[in-house]
């Protein structure tokens, strides 16, 4: 074989491969991602009484400043009722996008191919419940090939006992896998499809999520109602492999994306701590309590995090404080913080984009968990970050607008549905190269 | 274009022996794979079955499916210049055909489809050219169709995009856009599993045929070395 030839052809493998690996910051492996400008911000909005309304609504933000609507809403689909409006994500080719309730544990599917500034509802969801065999609170929405796989965030009687349910794109039931004994409750589910691995976090069941804050906070014996537990599972298999113990509601978990990074980030709710979760040298994982995540006394409730592709910044939204504290995660064992500020009163949901240049937060929890009066705005805020500061770019009134409580963000593009090649370097499918 | 696949498919098969997925980046090492049959593959889609091209220009199905077989099915096209798109699952494929070859049990029960989604450029001839490059010695079948609007139903029916891209004047560049995957479907139409780039492997696709195999033959358990 010329050396030549077989170096070219080895170096078009890497390339595919660290192609294939990685997604804009915390989207499926599976999934095509968007590398450049994102055009639109397609935000989950929940209903808030007297506003609009009132129901909860997909809201599609134009954030291209090449737009003539940039910074303003392009379009708003209600779906009627209010019915939790939490999570949501793409299907595997992402021309749909379903998103979840976790109140009524109805699944909404949006086409956003066919016009993704005005995306359209083709189809509701109701036999969740029925056909996974009684798992409420649909969480994430995490693509797999041909398939979509949701958490479930409880169980039919309320209690956190919960599992990961499968749809097709059909809309039709697959399969339910229930949480082992020792880890029942449910949070987030991501994969690393080099390692065949698999992990979910854990929160609480429908009792607590769909009560007030400050009563749940006032009841201790609810209050011990919560997750403790990361689970790592073998992702083909669907079978679980270790449970790993992480005090207070782990939440959000984001893999490292650098091709050998084998390791993920969560962190705790409850006790305000980030968690590092590596794989050892025999291959099982390790739970490491990495730092605190602003005064944990203060209970900050760190809600969201997102990690840089690169793997080096990893921002921390905190909840009651309305914070974003951005951590030096370079070295992974040794986070430093070198950035934090003020986003609102509350601040729940961060989304950056591929090149990391681009940051977006939204303000809600959940409804009932939301503050209240002065202290409850609700809002998209942009900004830009050039590796030190966040500097703001625009910013949404989501009450002024009609519109709600603003929670998940996923990014799109027109360029990912339109052959014109003048738009290719926005996008780039799965599996290719850049 | 066409000679960057012609060089990948010549030199893919040595230059991916070990790690057919990403060899440049998959960890060092392999994560252990399951035993036949000890873990579920239900079903999650049904697909019909549709009367294409072979390589004489002749028709014939895409399944064809006799009760105890599957198939896997993988969409490509010949023009393709992505190293991690249709290169790499022929030559995964090419080791699996390998593989299903050498082994008794599978022989006669494993049907390999290549379909492509190109079928003005990949006409019946040059899918013929594509199947004596790759040498099958099992049951690999190399299809094409008469037209586009041919292929579009079955596109839509196992949920594979492929998305000609043109340029500023509208012009078709011959290039697609595509995400791959590879399908097993059983032999009542049922989609098994779908793989794509990440995870494709010919140990892992062989494994899985395996499981689904185990369910339709019970008693032949043994001759697959599976757990029931």
């Amino acid at each position: 074989m010329p050396r030549t030839a077989s170096l070219l052809l080895g170096l078009v493998v890497l390339l595919a491969a660290i192609a294939a690996r990685a997604d804009e910051t915390c989207q499926s492996p599976y999934l095509p991602k968007l590398v450049g400008q994102e055009e639109f911000v397609y935000v989950w909005t929940l209903g808030m009484d007297g506003v609009g309304d009132g129901s909860d609504k997909l809201v599609t933000i134009a954030v291209d400043p090449v737009r003539e609507d940039y910074g303003r809403v392009a379009s708003s689909v209600s779906v009627g009722g209010q019915h939790e409006a939490h999570h949501g994500g793409f299907t595997d080719d992402r021309r749909q996008l379903w998103l979840g309730g976790l109140d009524t544990s109805q699944i909404f599917v949006f086409d956003v191919a066919t016009d993704p500034a005005r995306p359209k509802l083709v189809k509701t969801i109701s036999d969740f419940v029925e056909k996974s065999g009684g798992v409420v609170g649909p969480h994430t929405f995490y693509p797999l090939p041909g398939r979509m796989l949701i958490s479930g965030l409880s169980n039919r009687d309320g209690s956190g006992r919960t599992a990961l349910v499968e749809y097709n794109h059909q809309g039709e039931y697959v399969r339910t896998t229930w949480m082992p004994e020792g880890a029942e409750y449910g949070y987030d589910v991501r994969i690393d499809a080099n390692l065949n691995r698999m992990l979910t976090s854990s929160f609480t069941g429908k009792t607590n999520y769909m009560r007030s804050l400050p009563e749940l906070i006032a009841d201790p014996e609810a209050m011990t109602r919560f997750g403790n537990t990361v689970v790592v599972w073998d992702a083909h298999t669907r079978k679980p492999l270790q449970i790993l113990e992480v005090p207070g509601a782990p939440l959000e978990i984001r893999w490292a994306l650098q091709p050998r990074h084998h390791y993920a980030f969560t962190t705790a709710a409850l006790t305000s701590r980030l968690w590092g979760l590596f794989r050892q040298d025999d291959g099982r994982f390790e739970a490491i309590d990495l730092a605190p995540i602003g005064d944990p006394q203060k209970t900050p409730l760190p809600v969201d995090i997102s990690l840089s592709a690169d793997d080096r910044f990893l921002f921390v939204s905190t909840f009651m404080d309305g914070m974003v504290r951005v951590f030096d995660v370079s070295e992974p064992r040794k986070p430093v913080v070198v950035h934090e500020r003020q986003i609102g009163k509350m601040v729940n949901m961060v989304s950056q984009s591929w090149d990391g240049k681009r940051v977006y937060f939204t303000s809600s929890l959940l409804a009932r968990w939301d503050k209240a009066g002065d202290d409850g705005e609700q809002y998209l805020r942009a900004f830009t970050w050039d590796g030190k500061t966040l500097a703001p770019t625009f910013a949404l009134d989501f009450e002024a607008e009609g519109l709600g409580r603003p929670h998940i963000m996923n990014f799109g593009s027109t360029a990912f549905y339109r052959g014109v090649t003048q738009n290719a370097d926005a996008i780039v499918s799965a599996g290719t190269t850049p | 274009m066409r000679a960057v696949l012609l060089l990948a498919l010549l030199l893919a098969p040595p230059a991916l022996a070990h790690e057919p997925a990403a060899a440049g980046e998959r960890p060092s090492f392999a994560p252990e794979l399951p035993a036949p049959g000890s873990y579920e593959l239900p079903p999650i889609h049904r697909v019909s079955d549709a009367v294409l091209l072979d390589g004489r220009g002749a028709p014939a199905p895409l399944l064809g499916l006799a009760p105890g077989q599957v198939a896997i099915v993988s969409f490509a096209y010949t023009r393709c210049a992505d190293g991690g798109g249709c290169p790499l699952a022929l030559a995964v494929l090419q080791r699996l055909d390998r593989e299903v070859a050498a082994d008794p049990a599978l022989r006669e029960r494993v049907r390999l489809v290549t379909l492509s989604f190109d079928p003005t450029h990949d006409t019946p001839a040059v899918m013929q050219d594509l199947r004596e490059r790759m040498r099958p010695a099992a049951d690999w079948r190399f299809l094409t169709a008469g037209d586009v609007d041919s292929i579009a139903p079955v596109l839509a029916d196992f949920g594979q995009d492929a998305l000609p891209l043109i340029d500023a004047r509208g012009r078709e560049l011959g290039v697609y856009r595509h995400v791959l995957k590879v399908f097993l479907v059983d032999a009542d139409g049922a989609v098994r599993n779908v793989y794509s780039a990440d995870f494709l492997s010919a140990e892992l696709l062989a494994i899985d045929a395996r499981t689904v195999l185990l369910e339709a033959a019970p008693a032949a358990h043994a001759d697959f070395g599976g757990t029931p």
